[in-house]
């Protein structure tokens, strides 16, 4: 057997053992099918739930935050990333602001949010970007700050004007951190913008988890919870597919 | 002699916090909402909350639910890691699971936990244990991954049994990333500890926060922000003292984790 095959086997034995210890909680009695729903009903719930309008809408409302929020949080980090990378000056503002601001557990501004922002998306797609914001906008600084100087000064004697060293140089070099960096904000935003949804919302998938323990719906409690672990691991493999595009030619880290 | 210099080196999350509580003044003073109070009436309203002997041991419960989860949380991630780090065969089965539970928010399984276990102390204790081992088990697995070889076979030559090299020459030299990760993991626990509570609504500073906000005592609900934010900075600045203790010898790394969740 082939190496490659067999950590993939080795890899599924433990899912595998999971869901078998998971219907057998239920087959020999242990738990109540009221408290623990077997696998089989959640998954088959799933697939049809799947196809039909709600559930879609309540995924799209729980994309839209999801992305609204990374978004923002991207592009914010990576700019502020940069320039404290690159200028002293405004590292020495940014440096204990981000200090002070990165432990502060952001789930806790979220009233604050709420008070300020309403109800509606705005207040949930800014605790996804406050909270994505961090990683991001750290490993594009230590990524960035850390770009050999001599690939800075060959550029500079091959002609490149300094004004673009930045985007020619910097950036492509500090860009596996800065994936890195994403990857970590992907998954975050996932986890921050279910609970926020499960807080208070009136869609999205935290909601609908929310509504289910209301009604003591189980196999509806667990079918949000399996969709954005899906979710995540969907989008995942998205921004690695991303990385192997941007990074063709780097050397395998 | 301290030089004005370091003098403001040091002095700098000080002024940050200064000034972001100047923002938040100008920000609200403009604003003019009801339910956006200044920073000095919510720096007003912390005495009351901080006097009140009922929210102190809801605080105080909600400290010792946080401490309790996360060192049953190192006590177990970190073996599991370093394991994972030093076999092949334990790394390749546990990380596809570990890959499927990362991106579920461990405080959304309080209801489903609720149902099991009540609305306890067990259930929360056992959400904050699941929300600080993956990052714990992530970082002592990158850890227990890059210990040099040589020093293992040294260690081997010399006589020293399997389990005897993970403690006296893994464990060691993964102490960094591992305390980087512990890092990590405590400011999750915070964070899942406040999110668990305001889902469950039972107790807390989480319950704190958010029955001001039912009751539409704005005041209070940005002081509970605030203690809460203070708790983040102390906790995370405290174990930094400590870290830096552990591993004065190492090369020092980046000065800030990068996965805060």
């Amino acid at each position: 057997m082939n190496p490659a095959l067999n950590k993939v086997l080795l890899g599924i034995t433990p899912i595998a053992l999971f869901l078998a210890l998971w219907q057998s909680l239920i087959s020999f009695g242990y738990a109540p099918v009221t408290m623990l729903p077997p696998p089989g009903a959640v998954f088959l719930r799933l697939g049809q739930q799947l196809f039909t309008s709600d559930f879609l809408h309540e995924i799209a409302a729980t994309l839209v935050r999801l992305f609204g929020g990374f978004g923002i949080a991207v592009v914010l980090g990576v700019t502020i990333g940069l320039a404290a990378a690159v200028s002293p000056g405004i590292n020495a503002v940014v440096k204990p602001l981000v200090r002070v601001m990165a432990p502060i557990p952001k789930v806790a501004l979220y009233p604050a949010l709420l008070l300020i922002l309403g109800f509606d998306h705005a207040s949930k797609i800014t605790l996804v970007a406050a909270d994505a914001l961090f990683p991001i906008l750290l490993s594009t600084y230590y990524g960035a700050a850390m770009v050999e100087q001599k690939l800075i000064w060959s550029a500079m004697a091959a002609g490149t004007p300094r004004s673009q060293i930045l985007f020619k140089v910097v950036l492509p070099a500090a860009m596996p951190s800065i994936l890195t960096g994403c990857r970590i904000g992907l998954v975050i935003s996932c986890i921050v913008v279910f609970l926020a949804e499960m807080i208070t919302s009136t869609d999205g998938l935290g909601h609908m988890l929310v509504q289910a323990a209301r009604t003591f719906q189980t196999v509806d409690m667990f079918v949000p919870l399996i969709t954005i672990s899906m979710l995540g691991l969907i989008l995942n493999s998205l921004l690695h597919g991303l990385r192997t595009y941007l990074l063709r030619g780097f050397p395998e880290v | 002699m301290i030089t004005p210099r370091a003098l403001l080196e040091k002095s700098a999350p000080l002024l940050a916090c200064i000034g972001l509580l100047c923002v938040w003044q100008v920000a609200s003073l403009t604003l003019q909402t009801e339910s956006f109070p200044t920073a000095l009436e919510a720096i007003r309203a912390i005495p009351s909350i901080l006097g009140d002997k009922e929210s102190l041991v809801n605080i105080g419960a909600s400290i010792r639910r946080m401490a309790i989860g996360l060192s049953l949380a190192v006590l177990f991630a970190i073996p599991l890691g370093l394991m994972m780090g030093r076999i092949k065969g334990v790394a390749s089965f546990f990380n596809p699971l570990l890959m499927i539970i990362y991106p579920v928010p461990k405080a959304a399984l309080m209801p489903i936990i609720m149902l099991w276990l009540g609305v306890g102390d067990v259930s929360k204790t056992l959400v904050i244990f699941l929300g600080v081992s993956l990052p714990i088990i992530y970082h002592s697995f990158q850890g227990g991954k890059a210990v040099e070889e040589k020093m293992l076979w040294s260690g081997a030559a010399m006589g020293l049994s399997a389990p005897q090299r993970m403690w006296r020459i893994v464990l060691p030299s993964a102490l960094p990333e591992i305390l980087t990760g512990c890092r990590t993991g405590l400011v999750l626990a915070l964070i899942t500890m406040v999110t668990s509570e305001m889902i469950a609504r039972q107790s807390g500073a989480g319950n704190i926060l958010f029955n001001a906000l039912d009751m539409a005592q704005y005041d209070t609900v940005f002081a509970m922000i605030m203690v809460i934010g203070a708790m983040g900075i102390l906790f995370d600045a405290a174990f930094e003292k400590l870290r830096g203790r552990l591993v004065r010898w190492s090369k020092p790394q980046h000065d800030m984790p990068l996965s805060f969740s």
